[in-house]
């Protein structure tokens, strides 16, 4: 029982201390394999064109990449303006009539309903290459290409399904005794809608509207496929920063915080719903 | 048909007399119904029903803007001879085994260091969703910067523990190439798998594994003969979410390889990008992305009928 150790105020076995001190570990390289690329794109954002090709943590910080990255002829501002364009043009249509839909879905008994949903559900499993085909011909024949609309048309496409899923998931947690009660008050259904449940349900639309423009934010595969040069998003925008020598990696750095960082910050304070959002709409 | 009761306070009213769907109506319900599923109709019924009816024509951009004459199935028998479609479906096979097994194990392990709910480990769950919100594409570009042979900070780290890899060039052969796309997919997974998990081990029942620690279990075979068979259900759920995905991965090919070296690490989809929009040849292209249609429509019906059988 006189273990050479026990010089702490309890006694804990050498091996389960050493158990201890391994999970801890394991801890810390978890944290490490999670946060260590963002800080290398952190730290990356803010070398000069040398420190970026060596590995030291400690080096003079510059803010050129950022200028550079807004300044010609990269112009990264331009990118930004699309990218917020076509991701609050799509929540803007994706949340509320997603919100209607998904109310009808999870409030009214109707034939079909069920159909209904697993339809809109595996609507998900479309792979984004059968779409983009047909959309890229049709909009070459409308003077679409190029253009934020054409952005906004396609990403309805995955956005809107899965919205719809997230949101009748949110409808179906509110309690019926909420409104029952305000029907019995004499409300009808929209007023009900309207003055009780949206107000009711407003933190999961939010969710699902942060949800949405996240994935129109980052989206890049429709972006590659129909754009050219003046609708092209931030994803598509940063492929442009590259030199004779491949990418410049010190503009990319601060080009990827610029596009990460608002993202990051959203993720942040719908942290609590993500893992519901993913599994909802991973699929897409 | 009774009148609403002019009630004091409604709240009190244990029970309507209509039930809540009487309310409910009918007109209300399409218009609010209605827009949506129009718009579900031409974003995604329309162009999968073009792309089924482009399969079956001969319809190269280069030759023709428009649509070309009727082939037949002649474009689902050129895939069969094809190397390249063949080629695609090898690595996708490939790439879906090496992510799927990849992201089960981290994301397995992760959970298992975090599930105790100490402050640090609080802290670190905290942490795990972050990875998955990073855009694809910034995914691709880091980790092709940090696996670099000549600068990248990962692979000198490789290079310093096991010295034989030092200078290997990761994305310049098949296998590692496929592991280091897999592995920039999978630093957003894993970490988000790990909280299904945390979840789902938090709903075993402790006595569960009291039990079988007085009955002198060692911690090995609490876990697979206690932890893993309870979390079968999630990690089935789990799989079939990430071989979708697997499928469905594009953004870290197009900004590491290229499909490259030679057509190595060139998926399904991938392929299909390439016939569409470098190739130009949409007839054949449509043929392929409905192949991958059928693909996608066999896995998602494990997942639909899981889905169903949960609700």
């Amino acid at each position: 029982m006189h273990s050479s150790l026990s010089s702490g105020k309890r006694r804990v076995p050498l091996a389960s201390r050493l158990a201890q001190l391994a999970e801890t570990l394991g801890v810390l390289l978890i944290i490490a394999f999670v946060l260590f690329p963002l800080i290398w794109m952190l730290l990356g954002a803010f070398k000069n064109q040398i420190d970026i090709y060596s590995v030291k943590l400690f080096f003079k910080p510059t803010l050129d990449n950022f200028r550079a990255i807004f300044s010609n002829p990269i112009l990264l501002g331009n990118n930004i303006w699309i990218s917020a364009l076509v991701s609050f043009l799509t929540v803007a249509i994706t949340i509320p009539l997603g919100a209607a839909a998904a109310y009808v879905l999870s409030r009214h008994r109707f034939k079909g309903r069920n159909t209904l949903f697993l339809l809109i559900l595996v609507t998900q499993f479309v792979p984004a290459v059968v779409v983009a085909i047909p959309f890229f011909n049709l909009f070459r024949a409308l003077n679409l290409i190029d253009t934020p609309w054409a952005l906004v048309i396609v990403y309805l496409s995955f956005t809107l399904p899965y919205a719809i899923w997230l949101l009748r998931g949110f409808f179906d947690a509110l309690p019926v005794e909420v409104e029952e009660a305000s029907y019995i008050d004499g409300c009808n259904e929209f007023q009900t809608l309207r003055f009780v449940t949206v107000p009711l349900v407003l933190p999961g639309i939010l969710v699902a509207a942060v949800f949405t423009f996240i994935s129109a934010w980052n989206e890049f595969f429709f972006a590659l496929i129909l754009t050219r040069s003046h609708a092209l998003t931030l994803p598509v925008g940063i492929l442009t920063i590259s030199g004779p020598r491949g990418p410049m990696w010190e503009q990319l750095s601060a080009a990827g915080m610029v596009v990460m960082v608002p993202i990051l910050v959203m993720s942040f304070f719908i942290r609590k719903y993500f893992v519901e959002g993913i599994t909802v709409g991973a699929v897409k | 048909m009774a009148l609403p009761q002019p009630s004091v306070s409604s709240v009190l009213v244990a029970r309507p007399v209509k039930k809540p769907r009487q309310y409910r109506s009918g007109s209300l319900r399409w218009m609010l119904l209605g827009p949506g599923l129009i718009v579900i109709a031409l974003t995604v019924i329309y162009p999968l029903a073009a792309s089924f009816i482009t399969s079956f024509r001969d319809w190269r951009l280069i030759d023709s803007p428009t649509p070309g004459p009727f082939v037949g199935a002649a474009n689902y028998t050129r895939a069969l001879t094809d190397a390249g479609f063949l080629n695609s479906l090898g690595v996708s096979a490939i790439y879906m085994v090496i992510s799927v097994c990849l992201t089960l194990l981290l994301g397995l392990g992760i959970a298992l260091l975090l599930q105790k709910p100490t402050p640090l480990n609080v802290f670190a769950r905290t942490l795990l969703i972050f990875p998955f919100a990073v855009a694809p594409v910034l995914k691709g570009f880091s980790w092709r910067f940090m696996l670099n042979n000549e600068y990248g900070v990962y692979a000198k780290l490789i290079g310093a523990i096991i010295p034989p890899l030092n200078d290997y060039v990761w994305l310049g052969h098949q296998l590692s190439a496929l592991f280091v796309i897999a592995f920039s997919e999978i630093w957003g997974w894993a970490p988000l798998f790990a909280l299904m998990f945390i979840g789902a081990i938090g709903s075993i029942p402790a006595e569960a594994t009291e039990a079988a620690k007085v009955d002198g279990a060692t911690s090995i075979q609490i876990f697979f003969k206690i932890t893993l068979p309870l979390l079968a259900p999630v990690i089935y759920i789990v799989a079939l979410l990430k071989i979708i995905s697997a499928f469905k991965m594009f953004d870290q090919i197009a900004i590491m390889t290229g499909g490259g070296p030679g057509d190595s690490t060139q998926t399904l989809y991938y392929y299909v990008y390439q016939v569409a929009f470098r190739n130009l040849d949409m007839g054949y292209a449509s043929a392929l992305s409905y192949i991958l249609v059928a693909i996608m429509a066999v896995i998602s019906t494990f997942y639909v009928r899981t889905l169903l059988k949960g609700d």
